[in-house]
This record gives structure tokens, C-alpha cells and sequence, in this order.
């Protein structure tokens, strides 16, 4: 059954709008992944050594809007990925209600911007439910990132030789156990990278939820602008910060994709 | 030939015009600010503060040309020269006084905590433990930090929608320069009525247009402009057309 399984990864290509993964073969110590991470480290070290004031003072103001970013990142997570599974196979399902409640999904929800979906959430909405800053937060990316990710899986289950289906079912698995047991194995190998990827790019979105007076990393450096009127210095902190983390969450990305793939390793 | 020739034209007058226009100063307002600043039905900048330096201007000397720019950047924009002046309901702080230059107080105001309609308070430290919303990077959010009060304070991106959100229910209070206060409460037909102003800071805040640090030329101009504004009468009109006093 592990047949043909070289030729199904080569079918589909991923196109995602998230960081770039590193490539877990690339050995080198001179990367992309490497100078850039070096680089942010080292100026975001600099910068708070020669220039204590204000670099120190901005940076040590932004770790609990880090937490917050990084639980609103976890939550969506936890709700978004079941939320793309579900979707996905809602999406190659033979049953045409779920698979045309499926579709519907996510054609409507890839339409409408997240920046949109949020304030719909958090002020529209708010006629009926009431519901905090950080809930509307995770809801409104689960729901958004639920459909991408949605399709990332449809994508990565598609891309499973029809053989491997048919050769489970042959030997008396009925379909439930083929999904569980043949299928969604092997596709997790081609649909979790890009689905970390989708992650990165979750945590990056959440600096959208600013708007709703949520204090993540973004707002607290909004609200220190606010007092002292350091654009560039603020700023420059808040760019360094984001990418630190997602260097380090694309790395870990990376691993992973490299640990799935041992038995493909050349 | 005769292409290059209508764009030399063109090019010629673009250049002309702007040398021989009287001066015009690019100003920035943060038109979420009722009755200080707003958008109109057409989305024209209008309000008190609008007005003013449109007569200080023509008292000055100087052409205005308003524009609408976000709260969150707008002194971004002055320090690197994007527009002239902002004239955005600026309280002149210690704090900006150091970053930028300020005409002379043109306006006296004081924060005022709004609450639901039918509740009160009697001091700010009353407010200890509640939900507190104001816009962000405003003297109201400054005023709840250097209280002390342990408040959880909210910083919305406009103060109408923190006023949306406590009437929504899910914020207690909100704290915000006195006239905005008065306009959401009696003014604006969706939110009047269902919120009322509870307390009013003893310490005033005066309001001053703001300049990139070091344009004295452009502060005396100003001040030469609110001078003759109030002695001409014309801030009495604005103000009687704005915040409804004599």
C-alpha cells in the first residue's frame, strides 16, 4: 500500500500565503532562514544595548500583548484545524447536502476579508450575541483559516492514489476505516506542512484584532505610539518581534515536515 | 509633437499654480471626533475645529485644505511633513510638547466618564475593577492611567465605537473629552438617551493646533490667526454653531 506514494506528493502543489518553510534538507549553515533569523536576533540586541531608551523600554513593554497574541494563536488553532478536516471532507464527501454546506462555506467565508469578518463578528453581531474581544477573535480567524485549510486538506486527501482506496476497501475496510486508517495517514504527511504554514500565517493575522480593543502585541505598541509618539522605534520593535517568532515557529514547521518524511529522506 | 507639447503645457501650469496660489497648508483631522470633527453626508470634514482653522487661515493669510487621517498616525504624519498642521482636538500635553510644537490654547475642555444611562459614580476611583474604554492614544486613556485606578481600560480604534460597545453592554464606562461626551449624550440619535455623562474631571485640558517641532513661522501664523479670530467675534459664531453657548 505504500506504493506510488512519491508520484501522489509530486500531483499537487501548495500554494499558501504563509511564511516560507525551510527546506529541512538544506544543511548549510548560510540560508535564508538562518541570515534572517541572525539578522533580526542581532539588531533587536543591538538595539536594545546601544539604545536602552527607548528600545528596552518599548520591548519590555510588549510581553503580555505577546501572550495574548500567542493564545488567540493556540485557540484558533485548536478550533480551526478540526474546523479544516471536517470541511475538507465535507468538500470530497459523496453526500451532496454536506458537500454543497461544505462548498458553500468556503466560497463565502475566502470572500470576505478576515479584517471584515472580525468587526462583523465583534460589532455586528453584537446585536444578538455578546461575546468578548478575545472570543470574537477566535472565532472570527477559526472560521476564516477553518475554510483555507478546508481545501488544504480536500487537496492533500485527493492527492491520495484512488489504489490505496481501493485496495483497503477490497480487503473488506469499510469506508469510515479507510479514511481513518489507509487515507488520512498518508495525507497528513503532504497536508501538514502547509497546514503549519497556514498557522504562521494565522498568527500573523492576529494582529488584526487590535480593532477590538483586544490588547495583543500590536495594540500595546499602538498604545505605547499613543503616549510617546515613537513611530519608527515602536514599530521597528514590533516587526523585529513578529518575525523572530514566526522564523522560529517556520523551523519548527520544518522539523516536523522532516520527521514525517524520515522514510522519503534521500 | 502636439502630445508633448499639451503636457509641457500641463506640466507648466501644475507648477505655476502652486507658485502663485496664495499659501496652503495641508491639514490633518481625525474626523471621528464629534462635534470637534466629523465626516458630513457628503464625507466632507466639518466640526468646530474644522471651522476654526478655516477662519484662522483666512485671518492668517493661509489657504487650508483639510484632510481625513486616522487618529492612530496622525502625529506621524506632521513629524515627517506629510501635512502642516493637525488640528484634530489636540489637548497640548507635556508629553507631545516635547515631540511637537503647539499653537496657543484655542479651546478648554475636561474628561468626562460616560456611563449607561441611569448610572452613576462620584469619583474616578468608583470606576476600580470595571471596564474601562476610551480611543486610543487619547487624554482620556491618560487621564484613567495617571488616576491609578485599577481599572481593565479598552482602547478602541474611535471612541464611537467604544461607545457602541458599552452600550452594546460590554464595557462599563468611557472616558473621553467633555464636548464628544455631550454630543454622543444628547446629540446622536442612536446612542442618546441610552448613556449619560457621570463626572467631569476638575482638571481642564486645552486643546492647541499641533506643528512639526521647530516651524515657528507657522506657530506665530496661527497665533496671529486665533488672536483675530476671537477678536473678530467669529469664535463666538463657531461656538454657538458647534457646542450651542453664547
Amino acid at each position: 500500500m505504500e506504493d506510488k506514494k512519491e508520484g501522489s506528493k509530486a500531483n499537487i502543489v501548495m500554494v499558501t500565503d504563509g511564511a516560507s518553510i525551510p527546506d529541512p534538507r538544506e544543511w548549510r549553515l548560510i540560508n535564508a532562514w538562518s541570515i534572517a533569523l541572525a539578522g533580526a536576533v542581532c539588531a533587536l540586541c543591538m538595539l536594545c544595548v546601544l539604545w536602552p531608551e527607548p528600545y528596552l523600554r518599548i520591548l519590555l513593554y510588549l510581553p503580555d500583548g505577546v501572550l495574548i497574541t500567542f493564545k488567540i494563536t493556540l485557540l484558533a488553532i485548536c478550533c480551526a484545524v478540526p474546523l479544516g478536516l471536517i470541511t475538507g471532507l465535507g468538500r470530497i464527501s459523496r453526500n451532496r447536502c454536506i458537500n454543497l454546506l461544505a462548498s458553500t462555506y468556503v466560497e463565502v467565508i475566502r470572500g470576505i476579508p478576515l479584517l471584515v469578518q472580525i468587526f462583523y463578528i465583534y460589532y455586528a453581531l453584537s446585536r444578538f450575541v455578546q461575546v468578548s474581544g478575545i472570543t470574537s477573535a477566535v472565532v472570527a480567524i477559526s472560521f476564516c483559516y477553518g475554510a483555507y485549510m478546508g481545501e488544504v486538506f480536500r487537496a492533500g486527501i485527493s492527492a491520495i492514489n484512488k489504489g490505496q482506496t481501493e485496495a483497503a476497501r477490497s480487503l473488506g475496510f469499510n469506508r469510515y476505516q479507510t479514511m481513518r486508517l489507509v487515507v488520512l495517514p498518508q495525507a497528513m504527511r503532504t497536508i501538514l506542512p502547509p497546514v503549519g504554514n497556514e498557522c504562521i500565517a494565522m498568527l500573523k493575522d492576529t494582529s488584526l484584532v487590535s480593532i477590538m480593543a483586544v490588547p495583543d502585541i500590536m495594540q500595546r505598541a499602538r498604545s505605547f505610539v499613543g503616549t510617546t509618539y515613537l513611530y519608527f522605534e515602536t514599530y521597528t520593535m514590533v516587526a523585529l518581534l513578529y518575525l523572530i517568532i514566526t522564523l522560529l515557529l517556520s523551523k519548527a514547521v520544518s522539523i516536523m515536515e522532516s520527521r514525517l518524511n524520515y522514510y522519503d529522506a534521500k | 509633437m502636439l502630445r508633448y507639447l499639451l503636457s509641457a503645457i500641463m506640466a507648466l501650469t501644475l507648477v505655476s499654480s502652486q507658485v502663485w496660489a496664495a499659501e496652503t497648508y495641508v491639514v490633518a483631522s481625525d474626523c471621528t471626533w464629534p462635534p470637534m470633527e466629523l465626516l458630513d453626508a457628503n464625507k466632507q470634514p466639518v466640526g468646530f475645529d474644522i471651522d476654526f482653522i478655516r477662519a484662522v487661515g483666512k485671518a492668517a493669510g493661509f489657504e487650508v485644505d483639510v484632510r481625513n487621517i486616522a487618529w492612530d498616525g496622525i502625529f506621524g504624519g506632521v513629524a515627517t511633513g506629510q501635512y502642516d498642521i493637525v488640528a484634530a482636538a489636540t489637548t497640548i500635553t507635556e508629553e507631545r510638547k516635547k515631540q511637537f510644537d503647539f499653537s496657543d490654547p484655542y479651546y478648554e475642555v475636561a474628561q468626562a466618564v460616560v456611563l449607561p444611562a441611569g448610572k452613576s459614580i462620584k469619583a474616578l476611583a468608583d470606576l476600580k475593577g470595571l471596564k474601562v474604554g476610551g480611543q486610543i492614544g487619547t487624554t482620556g486613556i491618560f487621564v484613567m492611567r495617571k488616576s491609578g485606578v485599577n481599572v481593565d481600560l479598552k482602547e478602541y480604534d474611535d471612541v464611537g465605537l467604544a461607545i457602541q460597545d458599552m452600550i452594546n453592554g460590554r464595557l462599563d464606562a468611557v472616558v473621553c473629552d467633555d464636548p464628544v461626551a455631550l454630543y454622543y449624550v444628547n446629540k446622536k440619535t442612536d446612542t442618546a438617551g441610552k448613556i449619560n455623562i457621570a463626572l467631569v474631571t476638575e482638571e481642564k485640558e486645552y486643546y492647541g493646533f499641533t506643528v512639526k517641532k521647530g516651524r515657528k513661522d507657522l506657530v506665530e501664523k496661527l497665533n496671529r490667526g486665533i488672536k483675530e479670530v476671537r477678536a473678530s467675534g467669529e469664535e463666538a459664531r463657531l461656538l454657538e454653531k458647534w457646542m450651542g453657548k453664547k
